[in-house]
């Protein structure tokens, strides 16, 4: 090592000549004196290094546990839903799928399910089920709804934090981002007691500047609304959250150059800061669209999908069809039909908010 | 037809628990059709003061007139200025077209086809014509920079406003849009104000140079005068490349007495009368490396650069930058006797760094810029 701190001296030589001041040489002293350690660290490092055998091809053996995961827990229930919904489902599975017997070893896989080939009567039987288009519509209407009303209200609160003369920024910002580590079940059940309608706050502070009680959980109308606000509630904030971090990246010279340029607050929103914020936007419309499309915590809990069915959402359907009819046949359909309609929305939203 | 005046500027900055002080009290005048530079170190206050006449930032005391029209209080947008920025600003969603565009469109009432005109015009001006429908992250950072000179020309402001506009160019790039700026400037008329922190853009540049430093205006001047008669140590100091060699000596009688022995007989002590310790400064280029000589330095290294070759040698510690003709080329490591002539010679107060005596030799190329004209 000595050699090669001489090199480096003779060549930092002429460098450091030039280079005036005091603050060089202070930080190039420093270095130098925790060297020794770091060195001795180095070398025990390489000669492990040397000293470890090399396997042939260890990169798969390190990112094996990934997939062999994946295929049990992802993978494979993604294909059983699509080959179950070609299916009606007759009961649990009896007898073995796949067995082999090694004298004292005996692996056996059991067959899952019995069931029996109908192609694709799910699908067909699905068109014609007034219960999903009852569910589709609901879903729909909150949707078209929330997520525009959801994400306006978390733009205009990341303007609003993010602008300068603003202060206790932290305060507002942890506060209204607050609601999104409320359990599901828990915040599901306040909105269900605030919106009751003998009982609830809303109504008692309705009735007390003179306004009739609504009947927030037993007409369809307000039933949907309550779903909208409890979920509007929950993610608002989150969704400010994101909004403000792609504020926050928009470069002031922008603004400034805007300034100069002649524009007023106005066109500065909608030339500098509306542009810039196109990809995070997409972003959240995206993930707002995917999440109102799979509502399912906030109805069971709070309308139970009522008053009869006019709250039920697609999963609520999928959910009853699975695990309370057990129609696993039908609702593996309904799913692979839910993905699909989510996919294509995402993909649309993309090609039209992702051209530049 | 506008010149800017600035008067007795004052830029504090309340970060609430204290304040800073930005600029102060910097009164400067500026006439119609002059290139002034703003130079200095970073943090002297110079982007601040562009960014107070750009009316980017409030004033916190003092005035702003561009012509007779006092603008102190005015909004960006109603002083008629273009800014180049130092990272160029473009907007990333808009192609080149709409980048130049974008000012008339919104504060002029200009057809689309009067702008699209104009627009065209200015390209080709600056030969970016066939980039006008790109959008700026498929530029190179030259034509980012003539897409942003576009964007600032477009407008015909009263006042140029630059922030170090060619501080992320490649060396090459930079000094050829020096003398394109420099043209251009001259060709348009128009008052401009240009920062920068590299002193050899602001001597190129500069029809006058304003040196900063701390906020307080030290020297304006034409960059020759600021260079040969530095009011203080920091301007000389800051102004020239390699930089002024400077070392304490003390004064004994017409004799200065500096570090490892070095000393110096002046024929005027004059200047330096009434002081016991004074700094001397002497340019790079005033010394000589000569046969025989009282004062000695150590040859560290030799910089060959073809035209001319650097000597950086040590006078007991002290280090001196000598910049002497190809031809002298010492051994590093010996030993060598220089001189210099009085007339070169600089000397500033030792505790106030004042110019007490500048350089006061004849230039010979003056009669290289007679025939000029």
């Amino acid at each position: 090592m000595a050699t090669s701190d001489e090199t480096d001296d003779r060549v930092g030589q002429a460098y450091r000549r030039r280079l005036r001041g005091a603050v060089g040489r202070a930080t190039r002293r420093s270095r130098r004196a925790a060297r020794p350690l770091w060195d001795r660290f180095r070398f025990a490092r390489q000669d492990l290094t040397a000293a470890t055998p090399t396997l042939p091809r260890v990169a798969y053996i390190f990112i094996a546990p990934f997939f062999l995961l994946f295929s049990a827990f992802l993978a494979f229930p993604v294909f059983y839903t699509l080959y179950l919904s070609f299916f009606e489902y007759r009961g649990v599975g009896q007898g073995s799928l796949f067995w082999i017997d090694l004298g004292p070893l005996y692996l056996e896989i059991p067959q899952i399910a019995q069931l029996e080939f109908i192609g694709l009567g799910n699908y067909a039987r699905l068109l014609s089920n007034e219960l999903f288009w009852q569910s589709m519509f609901n879903t729909s209407y909150i949707l078209v709804i929330q997520v525009p009303l959801m994400i306006g209200l978390a733009l205009a609160l990341a303007l609003a934090l993010n602008a300068s003369f603003l202060r206790l920024k932290g305060v507002f910002r942890t506060a209204i981002a607050l609601p999104v580590s409320a359990n599901l079940v828990a915040y599901s059940t306040v909105f269900l007691l605030l919106f009751n309608e003998q009982l609830g706050f809303l109504n008692y502070a309705l009735a007390g500047v003179g306004l009739g009680p609504v009947p927030w959980l037993t007409d369809a109308f307000w039933a949907r609304n309550t779903i909208i606000a409890a979920v509007t509630w929950r993610w608002t904030g989150y969704n400010m959250i994101i909004l403000l971090a792609g504020l926050q990246t928009i470069p002031q010279q922008l603004y400034e150059a805007a300034e100069i340029d002649g524009a007023n607050r106005w066109e500065k929103f909608r030339y500098v800061t509306l542009p810039q914020l196109k990809p995070v936007f997409l972003f959240v419309i995206v993930l707002s669209t995917i999440g109102t499309f799979k509502l399912f915590a906030e109805p069971y809990v709070i309308t139970g999908g009522g008053p009869t069915n006019s709250t039920i959402t697609i999963v609520q359907y999928i959910y009853r069809q699975a695990f309370v009819n057990f129609n696993l046949g039908y609702a593996s359909a309904l799913t692979v039909v839910f993905v699909v309609i989510v996919s294509v929305f995402s993909v649309v939203q993309i090609k039209i908010g992702g051209e530049d | 037809m506008s010149g800017i005046n600035i008067s007795e500027l004052d830029k504090v900055y309340d970060s609430g628990t204290e304040n800073v002080v930005a600029v102060k009290d910097l009164s400067v005048e500026i006439d119609h059709g002059e290139f002034l530079v703003l130079v200095g170190p970073s943090g002297c206050g110079k982007s601040t003061t562009l960014r107070c006449l750009a009316g980017l930032e409030d004033v916190t005391d003092g005035s702003i007139r561009f012509g007779d029209v006092d603008v102190t209080d005015r909004r960006a947008s109603e002083r008629d200025v273009a800014m180049v920025f130092q990272n160029y600003a473009l907007y990333p969603h808009m192609t080149v077209r709409g980048n130049i565009g974008f000012g008339l469109k919104l504060s002029t009432k200009l057809t689309g086809d009067e702008i699209e005109q104009k627009v065209e015009n200015v390209a080709e001006m600056l030969g970016i014509s066939e980039l006008l429908n790109e959008k700026p992250k498929s530029l190179s950072g030259g034509q980012q920079q003539r897409v942003a000179l576009g964007r600032a020309i477009v407008r015909e402001p009263s006042v140029f406003l630059m922030d170090e506009p060619l501080s992320n160019l490649d060396a090459k790039l930079r000094s050829d849009m020096r003398t394109e700026l420099q043209e251009l400037q001259a060709d348009l008329d128009v008052t401009t104000v240009y920062v920068t922190h590299d002193q050899t853009e602001a001597m190129a540049m500069g029809d006058r140079i304003a040196v900063m430093d701390g906020g307080v205006l030290q020297q304006v001047g034409a960059p020759e005068d600021v260079y040969r008669s530095p009011v203080n140590q920091f301007v000389a100091d800051f102004i020239g490349s390699p930089s002024i060699n400077l070392f304490i000596a003390d004064v004994d009688g017409a004799t200065l007495r500096g570090p490892g022995g070095f000393t110096y007989e002046l024929a005027n002590p004059e200047p330096v009368a009434g002081h016991d310790r004074v700094s001397v400064g002497v340019r790079p280029e005033d010394i000589t490396v000569v046969e025989a000589g009282q004062n000695t330095a150590d040859v560290t290294v030799v910089e060959p650069m073809g035209n001319e070759n650097f000597l950086y040698m040590e006078m007991a510690g002290h280090e001196l930058t000598a910049r002497v003709a190809p031809a002298v080329r010492p051994t590093e490591g010996t030993h060598v006797p220089f001189d210099f002539k009085e007339a070169a010679l600089y000397l500033f107060n030792a505790e106030t760094g004042d110019a007490l005596k500048t350089k006061t030799d004849t230039v010979d190329s003056a009669v290289v810029g007679t025939t000029e004209d």
